[in-house]
């Protein structure tokens, strides 16, 4: 087992050392190549925080984070972020939006419009290539987000609750093509969520993560069969398996439990 | 400063299939809903109407403020000839070139300045001494070094006008969100494409409000410009009238410069709206 992407005893603290916020304390992870990983944790334990130190906006108070053993000093366009906060250009179009990858590395007008065209579609916004973000509902510009990452085709996806926002159709549709996307690319996933069942079914490993210091607090390797599924979460091994990630965190996410 | 181009309220905003409901409704309120063309009307014909009272019957003399008449029949005299028109021509073409210089090295200097922190402390020291200094204060030198020429005009506005649309420009590039920043280096742009496509577009709106500030301020340089040292303008016009005692001449002039920078305002709407269609976009939803 390679390590590709790593965090080592990293900590991270928000204004000075003596009263400012410990959002993350010690925390230390391995992430193979290709391997889908799932931060699962309650608000507020610092998933966003380990993933903005992964694409390199924010340096951590101690420690250390690799990518292919090479210290992440700064932004990474190999690691490509999916926003929580989407973080479109509002003086975009949506086509020119997700054409943005593309025409950074020099792609042609042809190439990129293709390019757009196609993620524009997986995502299911086929018809609102012409249209600006602030037309867009909350759901549709979290997918834009998702389709301007996947055009520009980083070599890691750091993904922040990227279906947040969606209805449970679009949602389950976009988690199996991610899930496709994963198996054909070989691409490294880092996806944020707070839901369970959203983790068992995206994710090759489950790092439970608590608040107050952020920690992790538990890694459940998950071995149901791929692909999966609405049929996944029929099998006994599933209820056996959603039991155990319950079981981790069941205290911190009493508090969440009717959010989701 | 800020009359709506026409085009904002009457294009509708391109439908999407949600919130567009709620938006439409909220649209309406704050612009066809109220009566806001009536009472505009009412403000100007009750300003018509205070100056023609006291003027035609004689309460105010004529010597102190000529009456709408008196105006007008002095502007349907002058506007048969060539001098008010020339001296409109020759106005508006000072202001032009010396805005459009003092755009042109302003705009792009504050982006840079809003970039990238070693120019912006070089230059700030630079601009709170010359900030506090009105346009006036250069005639004196500008007279030294450029005659009273066309050159002379046109760097007074200069001088009038660069600060500001410096200040508006490197303001506006601070309140691009630095979130967008980060999003588009992490889509793999170096500097300068950071620049060309996250903070000039995302500081476009402010650049823009600003240029319409200084484009009013370049208006007043230009007429105190002329009203110390020149044979035409409309700065100049107002200062000869002056010494002839034709106070209805004076009236006509201040109206057609009220009447151009209207003219120059709609056009600088008309031209944001054309370089901001997503602003329409937010702005009708
Ligand atoms: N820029 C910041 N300045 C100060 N404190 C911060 C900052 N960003 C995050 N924090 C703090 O760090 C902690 C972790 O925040 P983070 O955003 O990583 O949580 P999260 O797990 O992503 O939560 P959520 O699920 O709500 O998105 C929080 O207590 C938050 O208040
Ligand atoms: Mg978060």
């Amino acid at each position: 087992m390679t390590s590709f992407l790593s965090a080592r005893g990293v900590s991270k603290t928000f204004g000075n050392s003596a009263s400012g916020v410990l959002a993350l304390s010690n925390v230390s992870l391995d992430v193979r190549e290709g391997e889908f990983v799932c931060l699962l944790g309650a608000s507020g334990c610092g998933k966003s925080t380990l993933l903005n130190m992964f694409a390199g906006f924010i340096p951590p108070s101690v420690g250390e984070l690799r990518l292919r053993g090479e210290p992440i000093s700064g932004i990474d366009p190999r690691c490509g972020m999916v926003f929580q906060s989407y973080a479109l250009f509002p003086w975009k179009t949506v086509r020119e939006n997700v054409a943005f990858g593309p025409k950074m590395r020099g792609a042609g007008r042809r190439e990129r419009r293709d390019i757009a065209e196609r993620f524009i579609e997986m995502v299911g916004l086929s018809g609102f290539g012409d249209h600006y973000p602030t037309e867009l509902s909350g759901g549709m510009q979290q997918r834009v987000t998702l389709a301007r990452c996947l055009a520009a085709d980083p070599e890691v996806l750091l993904m922040d609750e990227p279906f947040a926002a969606l209805d449970a159709m679009t949602r389950e549709i976009l988690q199996e093509e991610l899930g496709r996307i994963h198996m054909r690319s070989g691409k490294t996933v880092v996806f944020v969520t707070h839901n369970i069942d959203e983790a068992l079914i995206m994710a090759d490993r489950i790092v439970v993560m608590s608040p107050r210091p952020g920690r992790i607090s538990a890694f459940i390797g998950n071995e149901l069969p791929k692909p999966r599924n609405i049929d996944t979460q029929l099998l006994p091994s599933y209820a056996r398996m959603k039991r155990e990630v319950w079981s981790h965190i069941a205290g911190d996410m009493a508090a969440m439990r009717d959010n989701n | 400063m800020s009359t709506p181009a026409p085009g904002d309220l009457a294009l509708p905003a391109r439908e999407s299939p949600t919130g567009s409901a709620s938006g439409r409704r909220r649209w309406r309120l704050s612009g066809l809903g109220r009566p806001v063309l009536l009472l505009n009307l009412l403000g100007i014909f009750a300003f018509y109407a205070v100056w023609a009272l006291a003027t035609e019957t004689g309460a105010v003399s004529p010597l102190f403020f000529p009456s709408p008449s008196m105006v007008a029949a002095e502007a349907r005299s002058v506007a048969g000839t060539a001098d008010l028109w020339m001296s409109v021509v020759a106005s508006g073409r000072r202001v032009f070139l010396g805005f459009g210089l003092a755009a042109l090295v302003a705009v792009p200097l504050g982006i840079v300045m809003g970039c990238w922190w070693p120019a912006k402390a070089t230059i700030d020291p630079l601009i709170s001494l010359l900030r506090p200094l009105p346009s006036i204060t250069w005639i004196p030198l500008t007279m030294l070094w450029l005659g009273i020429g066309e050159g002379q005009k046109i760097a007074i506005v200069f001088m009038g006008s660069w600060i500001y649309i410096l200040l508006y420009t490197v303001e506006s590039t601070k309140r691009v969100d630095p979130l967008l920043i980060k999003a588009a280096r992490n889509l793999g742009a170096g500097s300068f494409a950071v620049m060309r496509e996250v903070v000039l577009p995302g500081s476009l709106p402010g650049i823009l409000a600003g240029l319409k500030v200084s484009l009013a301020i370049a208006w007043s340089c230009v007429l105190s410009a002329e009203m110390v040292a020149a044979q035409t303008g409309l700065g100049a016009l107002i200062w000869s009238a002056k010494d002839w005692s034709n106070m209805p001449l004076v009236l006509v002039g201040m109206i057609c410069i009220s009447a151009t920078v209207l003219v120059a305002d709609l056009i600088a709407n008309w031209i944001e709206a054309r370089l901001l269609p997503w602003e329409r976009a937010r702005r009708t939803h």
